[in-house]
């Protein structure tokens, strides 16, 4: 939004250099100075309204909840039927309502983090291919393909987790995968049918790859062209070139980079929801079904409305309020490892 | 919402025009004897001025709704059935809330929700039943137990050839295979059926998961899920058992799944046909309360099917316009009229069973007196 508006705004300050007349001009600055104090406000309102909402809807919730609502491992909107209802540090739920959201947190921070793993290698040793191995006329083309294919829509991905991608792994690849079970025990288990963690961290792999790898891409190419040229002219092999030089020099955004897929891991609901299973528990191996934040919030919604006391509905805002909360985290946390990253050992300049 | 004490009986087949008071209490209900009835005529015909009825809720009740559309239209030609789907949960909030006219529930109101909204009414317009399936190459036939189902899903039975199995079961041969127990994602109708029949049988699930639509299931390490009846159906591999509701019956039929005879209060075991169905309405209506609210789960009668329930509408009797509630009297009225939408080229789109036949008079007074309070 701000850059529309930003944009906007430059059109208004051409069109004002074009007339010459000064009392326009002064005119045409101050529309120029509004536009971009609202276009300034807008996105910070936007973020303090959403979390004042998320904050006062969540409230009754974090009120009856306390602290058991991250450590507990039943979700239970209570007994809809009951003709009486418990009351919590002044605030109302049905008898047997027990919200305790840890199995999400673990899944949701399970299918984004293994998905990162398998995503940023892959996505910054395609970009390095893109940009550095193959010839410029068959890698544009094929970058255009990377970009398109971080548009696809979600859904779709999920469609094909369950339709071919889930059902086919199971069966053919799963197998040989929990024979890693005799040393890891998180592996050893019953495959199932191609749903569950596993699967979902998968899609998710598939999903970001296309984020991590076009914005890796788009910074390859903005390495000074001169400080490659110097390496190779030292004697260095393409790997070193890239391992030296390259590398160092867009590290800080590949982890920008990074931080932007994993929030798109974080958040995504429906591809998620049709492959994890949608089960309420920690799974016990790297198969089993399991759930996350935002699945669970679109899966149970129904649920929560039937609840008359309004907690249900109260307790998935403390969840999206957790998701958000999370999200920022994550994003500062991967401020300050680009902070560290990024501390003068680069040897020529410094990346986005 | 009237408590006098008036028991009576409509004439079945008039319903259109006649409905007497609601009951207040189960002793009364059935008997027409004593009281006085007081026949109170639901209004029901075609509005000035056209009225589009949108309804929103339970996707079990949609499909029945979208047979109605046209046939409605054709009869009422002011009146236009917009049904949507939803959920149960969005069907009740959006009556609540003003947002639909009608809204489709296959759970009735609890007691919560009438006292906060005194002029909430939910009239049930058809009869839905939940069948047990399993997939076990080599058998087809199984009699079960609510008890011995809690124990699959809270995972202590985990082999088909399990000792309390094969009690039920003399002369099947039960091979050892793993049980893979199939649960509903998230929340729904079916799974708030099922956990209340697992509840009504096994005491341990009573006081632990418990009935709801989103409950946190037992860990069973072979347990899976799925998103909607066919979605039961296609997830059903060897070894599974699902409960799916009726309207997925001839699906599972042809995915080659087999329906469990599961036992009823009385102790026989059933699978769920429009008479066992009939069986179970007829022993609940015996205790239908004024407000309709009523679970068919686990009824008496020798040949009540055990997991039976209403497809509730939910309206607000108090609207804004008399056009508005003469078109959702009207609707009412016929959507459970057997002339009318209750037909059965209607209802079988669902498997649903027609309130008409099985359903005791005191059930149709009663919800012919909610509609004639829709004003």
């Amino acid at each position: 939004m701000s850059t529309m508006s930003a944009r906007a705004g430059d059109v208004t300050a051409g069109r004002a250099r074009r007339r010459a007349s000064s009392t326009e001009l002064s005119r045409w600055d101050k529309v120029l100075r509004a536009v971009s104090a609202i276009a300034g406000i807008v996105p910070t309102g936007l973020l303090v309204f959403i979390a004042v909402i998320m904050v006062v809807a969540a409230l009754p919730s974090i009120l009856f909840n306390g602290f058991s609502f991250f450590t507990g491992s039943v979700f239970n909107f209570g007994n809809l039927y009951a003709t009486t209802t418990v009351t919590h540090n002044g605030v109302t739920a049905l008898p047997h309502a027990a919200y305790g959201v840890w199995p999400l947190i673990v899944g949701t921070l399970a299918t984004s983090l293994i998905a990162l793993v398998l995503a940023v290698p892959i996505s910054v040793g395609g970009a390095l291919m893109l940009s550095e191995v193959i010839p410029r006329r068959i890698a544009d083309p094929l970058s255009v393909f990377l970009e398109l294919l971080a548009g696809i829509p979600s859904v779709v991905f999920g469609l094909w987790g369950v339709a071919v991608f889930g059902p086919f792994i199971a069966a053919h690849v799963y197998p040989a995968l929990s024979a890693i079970g005799h040393v890891i025990p998180f592996f050893k288990a019953p495959v199932g049918v191609g749903q569950g963690l596993l699967t979902a961290s998968l899609v998710l792999t598939v999903m970001i790859i296309p984020i991590v790898a076009s914005t890796t891409l788009v910074l390859l190419k903005r390495v000074p062209i001169l400080a490659k040229e110097g390496a190779l002219a030292l004697g260095m092999t393409r790997y070193e070139t890239a391992r030296v030089v390259t590398i160092p020099y867009i590290r800080t955004g590949i982890v920008a980079a990074s931080l932007l897929g994993w929030a798109r891991a974080l958040g995504e609901t429906i591809a998620v929801l049709l492959i994890i299973g949608d089960i309420y528990s920690v799974p016990g191996n790297i198969f089993g079904n399991s759930s996350t934040i935002a699945a669970w919030i679109a899966s149970t919604l129904d649920g929560a409305l039937q609840d008359f006391t309004g907690m249900g509905v109260h307790a998935l805002a403390e969840l999206g309020l957790l998701l958000l909360a999370i999200s920022l985290l994550t994003n500062l946390a991967g401020r300050l490892v680009v902070r560290r990253v990024a501390g003068g050992v680069l040897p020529v300049g410094r990346g986005v | 919402m009237r408590t006098g004490l008036m028991g009576g009986i409509a004439a079945l087949g008039t319903l259109a025009v006649v409905a007497c008071g609601s009951s207040s209490s189960p002793t009364s209900s059935s008997s027409s004897g004593g009281s006085t009835p007081t026949p109170a005529a639901v209004q029901t015909g075609n509005p000035t001025s056209a009225v589009t009825l949108s309804e929103s809720g339970s996707t079990l009740l949609l499909p029945f709704l979208q047979e109605l559309v046209a046939p409605l239209t054709a009869q009422y030609s002011n009146i236009t059935l917009a049904p949507s789907g939803g959920g149960s949960g969005k069907g009740i909030s959006d009556a609540i809330a003003g947002n639909s006219l009608l809204g489709g529930s296959d759970a009735y109101l609890s007691p919560g929700q009438f006292s906060q909204n005194p002029t909430l009414a939910n009239i049930p317009i058809a009869i839905s039943a939940q069948g047990v399936w399993f997939n076990l190459p080599g058998v087809t036939s199984l009699k079960l137990t609510g008890d011995v189902i809690a124990k699959i899903y809270e995972g202590s039975i985990t082999k088909w050839n399990d000792p309390a199995i094969a009690a039920l079961n003399s002369g099947v041969t039960l091979p050892a295979t793993t049980i893979m127990p199939l649960v509903r994602q998230g929340s729904s109708g079916d799974t708030f059926l099922f956990t209340s029949f697992l509840s009504a049988t096994n005491s341990a699930w009573a006081n632990g998961p418990g009935p709801g639509t989103s409950v946190t299931w037992p860990h069973v390490a072979t347990e899976g899920s799925a998103s909607s009846n066919p979605g039961m159906v296609a997830a059903c591999k060897p070894g599974c058992i699902a409960y799916i509701g009726v309207s997925a019956t001839s699906a599972a039929q042809t995915a080659g799944l087999s329906e469990a005879m599961l036992q009823n209060k009385a102790g026989n075991y059933v699978t769920p046909t429009p008479s066992t169905i009939g069986a179970a309405v007829t022993a609940g209506a015996a205790s239908i309360p004024s407000n309709l609210a009523l679970s068919l789960i686990y009824q008496d009668g020798a040949q009540s099917y055990p997991i039976v329930n209403f497809e509730y509408v939910v309206v607000n009797t108090t609207q804004s316009s008399t056009d508005n509630a003469l078109a959702i009297r009207t609707f009412l009225t016929w959507a459970m009229d057997p002339n009318g939408g209750s037909q059965s080229q209607y209802l079988s789109k669902d498997n649903f069973v027609a309130l008409q036949g099985s359903v005791p008079a005191s059930v149709l007074s009663a919800i012919n007196a909610k509609i004639a309070s829709i004003t």
